[in-house]
């Protein structure tokens, strides 16, 4: 009997220890951060009707923001989900808030309409990361809930 | 504009990418992508229709395209997060489970 209960906490000691499955816990800061980038990236997307060079130091303000945003995310254990959408937003090479930024800087500006086509789909990401940040607030409170309820 | 071709490219790309990074989660995700990717069907026509009246230019309608590629890419991040929180409450009702027999039992 003794022996099958230390075979027990063996398997129940490698069960926590699992780290494939774990993940980041919900982070108020990330939460604050990200909608407050998104309401950001809005405003300046609006302007890129305008020429870049006149919106420059406010493109590279909001830039640097998300830089930052992103290395706080890469720091956070068990966080690899959300660093890998932040990689996603901030590289200039791919098609999204970094992509957006460095094709305007090349082109001068945007027609009104590539503007509001392309704001959904920048806006879109933001939400993305936003929902996820929100699922994981769901997260822990279901797992309070399961520790005062025992 | 063929918009079948392009959901099916779109899809093809992203099953690549998943069979990549993402195996240990692929059977559950598949679903959930491809649903993602049909709703990306009401964009693909509205922009074909932007581009056959000259409100967009060929080059702006291959930004858009590969930024809703992106988006997918970040949904199915999303979708896999999503998945190993859900694995992670399993994980502890098993613990849950398995603490309070073996106290029981003591």
């Amino acid at each position: 009997m003794k022996k099958l209960k230390l075979i027990a906490l063996f398997f129940l000691g490698l069960l926590a220890s699992c780290n494939a499955i774990k993940t980041a816990v919900y982070d108020q800061y990330s939460y604050q951060q990200t909608t407050s980038l998104k309401v950001d990236v809005s405003k300046i997307v609006d302007k890129s009707t305008e020429q870049y060079s006149k919106n420059a130091l406010e493109v590279q303000k909001i830039a640097l923001e998300m830089e930052k945003m992103m290395e706080y995310e890469k720091n956070k254990p068990n966080n690899e989900i959300t660093f890998a959408m932040w990689q996603l937003i901030n590289n200039k090479e791919k098609n999204s808030v970094a992509g957006f930024f460095k094709r305007w800087e090349e082109k001068g500006n945007f027609s009104p309409i590539f503007l509001e086509e392309s704001k959904k789909q920048l806006l879109e990401g933001f939400d993305l990361l936003i929902q996820y940040e929100v699922r994981k607030d769901q997260q822990s409170k279901d797992n309070l809930l399961t520790l005062i309820n025992k | 504009m063929d918009i079948e071709k392009l959901l099916q490219a779109l899809k093809d790309n992203l099953l690549s990418l998943l069979g990549e990074k993402l195996k240990d989660f692929k059977p559950q995700l598949e679903k959930e992508i491809n649903q993602y990717i049909n709703q990306s069907r009401e964009k693909l026509e509205r922009w074909a229709l932007l581009l056959a009246t000259g409100s967009i230019t060929n080059d702006e309608l291959e930004w858009l395209l590969k930024s809703q590629q992106d988006l997918v890419i970040l949904k199915t991040f999303q979708i896999a997060g999503l998945s190993k929180i859900k694995l992670n409450n399993l994980k502890n009702s098993v613990i849950q489970t398995i603490f309070k027999t073996i106290i029981l039992a003591i």
